[in-house]
């Protein structure tokens, strides 16, 4: 299997953690070349492709923004940023890409909020607990409270939340994960139990209250 | 396995993002340690529960009112939509790096350096290194097991190409080194790809060559202080691996095709390079 790879097939995100470019190329078969398309019809095939999406869009954004008018912005803004690249989509994980722009239009408002708070808190050292005394028969109990959980989830520094949701409510597979997460597949694991155990612990954390 | 290993991977279990052979190792251990098998149990309907009961934000419906009209503004203020320089790719820009200040170097002097710094370097670096053979089967093992995974999770390459131009930039925008890249699709083994790997604690390039219907990964990487380079092949659980090192950089090729073919496939890779 020998495709050709060109550059209008590329679409270029922003990398947060470096000031590196990242480039992502998809996959087409060479006779996919299709005749330019007008503006409209351009624009109903990306509504078509996109708009299916937009609760996962929301829905992500908002976990990372932790603030229900700033997650609305993201998602227009982001929706706009794909809709100026969608020529160059060519791939068939259409959620995935919409949420990898979604994701890092998130970080750019967060960063310039100073509000990227992925290393800040956890420290183990802060949030060390002395929580042992719930079981997890209790948690368990007060698992379907949502609100409990949305307070415990808000508490967690932005990678956290971001793939739990991605995981936990998109229900993604850790290949999707890394690639709109931006971290080698390896590390997917590995956040994701730090991840759910830090949840576990701030749930705790709330019940003894 | 162990109780550490199994609580290390429990969260890949529990997803079934784990391979078959890692799966059933981890079932193994389940029921042979009640310990783990509640740990599991107990993580597993936590994480569902929590997993179900965590509030999911749909959108509201004026948001895709706002995003539908504000796209229509877009459309009529930008009629024409192709060639978006948005999607430019950024690597074309790269030229080969200057060679004008070193062609001004006197060369039989530096030349002679060289001489006197690699006979520095092997004077220091085979010794330490022949005393340690575990470390070469360590790498051996996580090299067939990348391997093994690359053909496996359907994660061969990172990004497919079998052209060199288009691997090498993508390379070495991910890299803090350069490796060489070259298709050797006349000489029978067409470039494939390229993908990011995670090795002998560092990234590498991983350059993945195709030979008949196997699949051959060119694993590269600058050679570490303390590491000399010597060519040396081996053979682990089926696998052929070959070793080389070139200037400065590590290569490691691993495949399930002959030793022969695989000596072939570095000669020519040489060879190509050289060319360059």
């Amino acid at each position: 299997m020998v495709l050709p790879l060109k550059a209008e097939h590329a679409s270029q995100t922003e990398d947060f953690e470096s000031t590196a470019k990242i480039v992502k190329f998809a996959v087409v078969p060479k006779k996919h070349e299709e005749p330019d398309q007008s503006p409209k019809e351009e624009l109903m095939s990306f509504e078509a492709a996109m708009l299916p999406h937009l609760d996962a869009a929301h829905n992500l954004a908002r976990w990372l923004l932790r603030n229900e008018q700033d997650a609305q912005d993201v998602v227009q803004e982001a929706y706009l940023r794909a809709f100026r690249s969608f020529s160059g989509f060519h791939g068939t994980n259409g959620r995935a890409w919409l949420l990898t722009i979604v994701r890092n239009t998130s970080y750019t408002l967060l960063k310039k909020n100073r509000a990227v708070d992925f290393t800040t808190p956890f420290d183990e050292e802060i949030h060390a607990t002395g929580h042992e005394s719930v079981s997890p028969a209790t948690i368990l109990e007060h698992s379907e409270d949502a609100e409990l959980i949305r307070e415990a989830m808000d508490e967690l520094p932005a990678e956290f939340r971001e793939i739990l949701a991605l995981r936990h409510q998109e229900g993604l597979s850790y290949k999707e994960i890394a690639d709109i997460a931006q971290i080698p597949l390896g590390t997917v694991m590995s956040r994701l139990a730090r991840a759910r155990d830090k949840l576990k612990e701030y749930l705790a954390a709330r019940m003894s209250k | 396995m162990d109780c550490r290993e199994a609580i290390k991977l429990m969260d890949g279990y529990l997803d079934c993002e784990l391979d078959p052979i890692t799966s059933q190792t981890i079932e193994q251990h389940l029921r042979e340690c009640g310990r783990c098998d509640q740990a599991y149990k107990t993580h597993g309907s936590l994480i569902r529960a929590i997993g179900n009961a965590t509030p999911y934000f749909k959108a509201p419906a004026e948001l895709r009112e706002r995003i539908q009209s504000s796209l229509r503004e877009e459309t009529t203020e930008h009629p024409v939509r192709n060639g978006v320089p948005g999607a430019q790719v950024v690597f074309h820009k790269r030229q080969p790096e200057p060679r004008s200040i070193l062609s001004e170097i006197p060369w039989n002097w530096l030349g002679l350096a060289a001489a006197i710094i690699l006979a520095a370097i092997i004077a220091f670096n085979v010794v330490p290194r022949a005393q340690r053979p575990e470390a070469d089967q360590f790498l051996a093992t996580q090299l067939i097991a990348s391997h093994a995974r690359s053909l496996m999770a359907n994660h061969l390459t990172d990004v497919a190409s079998s052209d060199q131009h288009t691997v090498k930039p993508w390379l070495d925008a991910k890299l803090d080194f350069a490796p060489a890249v070259v298709d050797l699709s006349e000489k029978g083994f067409p470039l494939i790809g390229g993908r990011l790997d995670y090795l002998d604690n560092r990234p590498v390039a991983a350059l993945i060559y195709q030979r008949r219907q196997h699949f051959l990964n060119l694993f590269v990487w600058p050679l570490g202080p303390g590491r000399a380079g010597s060519t040396k092949a081996m053979t682990r659980q089926g696998y052929q691996l070959l070793h080389w090192v070139d200037s400065d950089l590590n290569y490691w090729a691993v495949s399930d095709i002959n030793e022969k073919e695989l000596q072939q496939f570095k000669q020519l890779f040489e060879e190509q390079i050289s060319h360059h």
